[in-house]
């Protein structure tokens, strides 16, 4: 793996980063909610939001299963003050370029931290169950939960 | 079965924007095109969370394979988007 230092998903999630009852106009509107609590963690300067907006507006950063990973450009790095993770849960759906996205999992890293990062999101999305758990998810224990490190998984 | 050994040229690695273009372009490659990490695990490539969970870095190697009829030519297009530096905005 490129970054065996990684650390775990949940240790870069603040409970007060997981908000599972929210609801946006469109995609716009959640990825600045998503910006806004990484930016209550502390984790970036509000410019990283910007920064979030200009990428999804390059390429969407729709994942599958009913989650999107709204992250900043490359420029936008220097606007993040420590990696951290917000996790957005929309129950009503927001319509994300033609798919429909109940989970929003902001992403706020320096470096090449976001690869270690995205690579633990997707292997706990790529379980069906995990991730239709995720989608259903009502409680910040039952997101820490799911995203926990997979003891099947280290190498 | 064919396949091309490919260095990923993108400066962030296979992330959100390398690996979204990466997978939609084997999602229309016609067949199936699997990729392997430099720790050997495969996944098949037009997903892109399977993409993303290999956590591909700049400048690792990977390999791409494909069986079929087409497949020489998706691993020639294929392999050249990996050679590219997907991310300049």
């Amino acid at each position: 793996m490129s970054d065996d230092t990684a650390p775990a998903l949940t240790a870069l999630i603040a409970e007060k980063s997981i908000r599972l009852t929210e609801t946006a106009t469109d995609k716009f509107d959640a990825i600045r909610q998503v910006g806004a609590a990484l930016l209550e963690a502390g984790a970036i300067d509000a410019s990283y939001i910007d920064a979030m907006i200009t990428r999804e507006n390059t390429v969407s950063t729709y994942v599958g299963e009913g989650v999107s990973i709204p992250h900043g450009t490359l420029a936008g790095k220097e606007s993040v003050k420590n990696d951290a993770l917000a996790v957005l849960r929309f129950p009503d759906g927001i319509d994300w370029d033609g798919n429909e996205v109940f989970v929003c999992v902001g992403i706020a890293a320096r470096g090449n931290g976001h690869i270690a990062l995205l690579s633990q999101l997707a292997t706990v999305l790529m379980d069906p169950a995990k991730a239709e758990a995720l989608r259903a998810a009502t409680t910040s224990a039952e997101v820490y939960e799911l995203l926990k490190p997979d003891p099947e998984q280290e190498e | 079965m064919p396949e091309r050994t490919v260095t990923v040229a993108s400066s962030v690695g296979l992330h959100a924007r390398p690996a979204s273009l990466f997978s939609q372009a084997a999602a229309k490659a016609g067949v199936p095109v699997t990729l392997t990490n430099a720790a050997g695990k495969s996944v098949n490539a037009a997903s892109i969370l399977g993409v993303l969970s290999l956590g591909i870095g700049h400048g690792e190697e990977v390999v791409l394979k494909a069986e079929g009829s087409d497949a020489e030519t998706a691993l020639d297009s294929l392999a050249e988007l990996l050679a590219t530096d997907l991310d300049k905005d």
